[in-house]
């Protein structure tokens, strides 16, 4: 696993919610902080699915709160 | 010739839209998560006495709405709910114009469901015409039933 692998997903991110990346810091709550909705937090799951070719469980959703969660994630899936 | 997976009556039964905004004709292909839909533009299409009057192309705005459509169809049969369910727009991304449209063209609308989840989703469409591409776009609604 690439180590600017937190760098590509905040740029993913960024891009959805229409946010400067820097913003974008590990432990900001995307939808309090941040103001994205549930339809972004789809979309950011659907492009990290497609860009790390990985399926994220849907039980998964309501836990991708923060770029550190979704790094988490990403990360253990990409193991198995 | 393609043969019709959902005919115009059984298009009307799904899609609340009718004239002039109804922007399917013809199911050909219904699957899990790919719908293939036609539409045949005519020159007595409305939107041609505006757009434009001296030369006609259809407005990318309705071969979005044509993608969006064609989603609801394909939605709505993996949904298979009795309720009345009413989708909303929430997203337009990617999207792109590759070559104008006119009378006389069929428009071979293509789309893929990429993710749903609940209430809300996301489906990709792919618009040609002769088997050239002349649109795409990702777009991301949410459903309420009544």
């Amino acid at each position: 696993m690439p180590n600017n692998i937190e760098q590509e997903i905040r740029e993913i991110i960024a891009e959805i919610i229409e946010r400067k990346p820097e913003e974008i810091t590990p432990d900001a709550k995307l939808v309090e902080d941040l103001g994205a909705d549930s339809m972004m937090a789809l979309e950011i799951l659907a492009a990290i699915e497609k860009k790390y070719r990985v399926v994220v469980p849907e039980e998964n959703l309501p836990k991708l709160t923060s770029l550190r969660r979704i790094m988490e994630l990403v990360k253990s899936l990409k193991k198995k | 010739m393609d043969k019709p997976i959902l005919e115009i009556e059984d298009i009307k039964r799904i899609l609340p839209q009718r004239y002039p905004f109804l922007m399917i004709d013809r199911v050909i292909l219904l699957e899990k998560d790919k719908i293939v839909a036609l539409k045949n533009v005519s020159v007595n299409e409305n939107y041609f006495q505006g757009h434009f009057p001296e030369e006609k192309i259809m407005p990318g705005v309705l071969i979005i709405e044509a993608i969006a459509q064609a989603g609801i169809v394909l939605v709505d049969n993996i949904a298979k709910s009795d309720k009345r369910r009413i989708y909303f727009l929430g997203a337009v991304s990617k999207s792109r114009f590759f070559k104008p449209v006119i009378p006389g063209d069929q428009l071979r609308i293509e789309v893929k469901l990429i993710k749903f989840i609940s209430n809300i989703g996301i489906i990709y469409g792919e618009v040609l015409v002769k088997d050239k591409k002349v649109a795409q776009a990702e777009i991301s609604f949410s459903v309420k039933e009544r």
